[in-house]
């Protein structure tokens, strides 16, 4: 290639990448560093000023009642819904994939719906069927049992459990959605072949469908992991972290600290916790999932 | 037999899981009431109280009193001449019609008057025993059916008439939730916010991601595995932790409260760029070779020959990112303060805090925001599905 081609090529190529890369550094690459900057800042948005407080924001964070509910209510609703996300998913996703089923595209899609509305939409009309008329507290009334006088979002024992049920509920479809795929990718020669050994359903499901179907059950806990740190919306739409911060979480009290009480240096070192946080369990969750201890 | 205990408990399932959505409509419809109670009438005045202070206060005639006697229940009331019944601006736009019970002999008029002194007027007449007459709301013409401050009777003079049990009969099912929220609260506004910055994020996509994409796949230049791993890993970084740099930098352009800031950080995304990679990657690299030979351009190659190659890629791009941009609150919520800049997302999320009692409207009002994505659903279901198989729908 002579010189001046070269040249051209390259230009070219950077003219291509331009729009990425502008971008990319502007609103991708700048504000991960410098979010890592004022974390170590009293920076409050309102005035330019700042000075540098070292790790006073960090261990400010660890003695700070709220961010610790909150710390506590986010592994709470993680641990709490993430292996009935799975389970559910899983079994949906098997029945669908059974040979006895017929309409499967209806259920796949009809599963997978919650899905694509928003989490705003949801919670709302979850808020409903959670209020105090709504239809969760004439179940119980029918079943003979004193329905809450309010609102379950409303009561510090059940508002959490609530936005749990639905974040399940909400989930399950996407999941199963991502199973199936993990089913159908396992050869059928691989099962046939064990059936003319003799090999039994169980024998099938435990020596051939899980062992396969791992590094799906592994993307499918991981991204779940770190979506279910990120809640924000749920609990932004439905409970505003009340009552009493009993819904408030990781995500929701970052926004409450940065654009409400603006303290921006906090914030940011709220944010680079929950990255740490869901860094290492990401990171547990694949040594022991690619271990055989599960 | 399996098969059918099978097709059962699955469709129990997916009744269950479709029961929340099935609510939303249907409450959306309602005119008034809840879920397990639907309210479709509504009782101006029965005329069953002993006290004549609280009669004084909603009724008002010259030769009025109570007689024990009526069409449905105990008492009814005793006119002679006009009487007026006070309503208090009330919304008649979801009624059906006015209903009400008149016993005696000889014409009446009943007048429909609204704050603004406009006044509806028909004429009817009794028979000696009850009778029920109505009103049609679509027949009522000239006022202003949301503020409805009386009903008066004008009785034929001398004689003495029963009247009773006046109220509105509700429309069921009815848009009017709908019609409210969109030109009451300015979800029109919002859904149109919505659209402008999902439509331009999705023409951003299309086009940038291509061209990345293909320098990603084809080109040769220095840094492309650092750079591009880099695009992997700032995939994994969340939202949450750089929106407060972003922030500051909208407000250093004065970008806030713009569809600048809603639609530019958002043109071409890691994951997008990922999808197109991995597509433009498995083309064959002939048509191009060929076209380069002919003289095309870079930028021909790139827009003649890739682009439409990659439709089946960018179409299930293209619907992922229009859904995703519709539905994300997080972002527009931090980058917008005026309602009018507010996406149908954050509309929602400001609207139901001051909206919780009057759940039929509020049901509308998410009904409208998720339609979009739930008739796009229904159009491109196997696209959607796919791009979950490869990657996210949601953040």
């Amino acid at each position: 290639m002579g010189k001046k081609r070269k040249i051209k090529y390259n230009f070219e190529t950077l003219l291509l990448l331009s729009p990425f890369l502008i971008i990319f550094l502007i609103f991708g690459a700048f504000p991960i560093i410098f979010s890592f900057f004022i974390s170590f800042t009293d920076y409050s948005g309102l005035s330019p000023k700042f000075n540098l407080v070292g790790l006073t924001n960090y261990i400010h964070a660890f003695k700070d009642s709220i961010f610790l509910t909150a710390l506590k209510n986010t592994f709470i609703f993680v641990i709490g819904t993430i292996p009935f996300t799975t389970v559910f998913a899983l079994l949906l996703a098997l029945i669908i994939n059974s040979r006895f089923l017929p309409l499967k595209d209806v259920f796949k899609a009809g599963f997978f719906l919650p899905s694509v509305i928003s989490t705003v939409v949801i919670s709302t009309m979850w808020m409903y069927l959670y209020s105090a008329d709504g239809f969760f507290n004439k179940m119980v009334e029918l079943f003979g049992s004193q329905p809450l006088p309010t609102s379950w979002l409303a009561h510090v024992k059940t508002a959490l459990l609530s936005i749990m049920i639905m974040d399940v509920w909400a989930a399950v479809g996407y999941y199963t959605i991502l199973f199936l795929a993990g089913l159908q990718s396992i050869p059928e020669e691989l099962y046939e072949a064990a059936r003319i050994d003799g090999a039994g359903r169980k024998a099938l499901f435990s020596k051939i469908t899980m062992p396969l179907l791992k590094p799906t059950l592994y993307f499918v806990i991981a991204i779940n992991t770190i979506r279910s740190f990120q809640i924000f919306s749920e609990v932004f739409t439905m409970t505003g972290g009340g009552p009493m911060n009993s819904t408030q979480t990781i995500v929701h009290y970052l926004y409450i600290v940065g654009f409400r009480n603006f303290e921006m240096g906090y914030a940011s070192a709220i944010g680079y916790i929950l990255v740490f946080i869901v860094l290492i369990i990401t990171l547990i969750q694949g040594r022991l999932l690619r271990s055989e201890v599960i | 037999m399996k098969k059918a205990v099978l097709l059962c408990i699955m469709f129990i399932l997916l009744f269950i899981s479709l029961f929340p959505m099935l609510s939303m409509f249907y409450t959306s419809v309602i005119p008034s009431g809840t879920l397990t109670k639907v309210v479709k009438e509504r009782y101006i005045n029965d005329f069953e109280t002993k006290y004549a202070s609280y009669l004084k206060r909603k009724v008002k005639g010259d030769s009025i009193s109570l007689r024990n006697e009526s069409p449905s229940s105990t008492t009814s009331l005793a006119v002679n001449g006009r009487v007026e019944l006070l309503t208090d601006k009330l919304d008649v736009r979801v009624a059906k019609y006015i209903e009400f019970w008149v016993k005696g002999s000889g014409s009446f008029s009943a007048e429909i008057i609204d704050a603004f002194g406009g006044k509806y007027a028909e004429n009817f007449t009794a028979q000696p025993e009850w009778k029920k007459f109505t009103i049609k709301q679509n027949e009522i013409k000239d006022i202003d059916l949301r503020y409805i401050s009386k009903l008066a009777f004008d009785f034929e003079g001398g004689k003495e008439f029963l009247l009773d049990d006046v109220k509105l009969v509700y429309r069921f099912p009815t848009l009017l939730n709908y019609v409210n929220v969109l030109k009451e609260d300015m979800f029109s506004r919002y859904i149109l916010n919505s659209l402008i910055v999902s439509v331009i994020v999705v023409v951003g996509n299309l086009i940038f991601s291509t061209m990345v994409g293909y320098a990603f796949a084809r080109r040769r230049f220095w840094g492309k595995k650092i750079l591009f791993s880099l695009v992997l890993s700032t995939m994994m970084i969340p939202t949450q932790v750089t929106i407060i740099p972003v922030f500051m930098l909208m407000k250093q352009f004065g970008w806030i409260d713009t569809y600048l800031a809603l639609t530019i950080p958002m043109l071409v995304t890691p994951f997008n760029i990922f999808l197109l990679k991995q597509y433009v990657e498995q083309l064959p690299v002939e048509l191009e070779e060929a076209a380069y030979v002919d003289g095309a351009s870079t930028l021909q190659i790139v827009f003649k020959i890739i682009f439409p190659l990659s439709k089946p890629s960018l179409a299930v791009m293209g619907i992922n990112t229009f859904i995703s941009t519709w539905n994300d609150l997080f972002y527009p919520l931090v980058v917008t303060n005026s309602r009018e800049m507010r996406t149908a997302q954050v509309g929602l999320a400001m609207y139901q805090k001051l909206n919780q009692i009057d759940w039929p409207r509020l049901m509308a009002a998410s009904s409208i925001i998720g339609l979009p994505v739930i008739i796009m659903f229904l159009i491109f279901q196997k696209q959607i599905i796919s791009g979950v198989t490869k990657g996210a729908v949601k953040g």
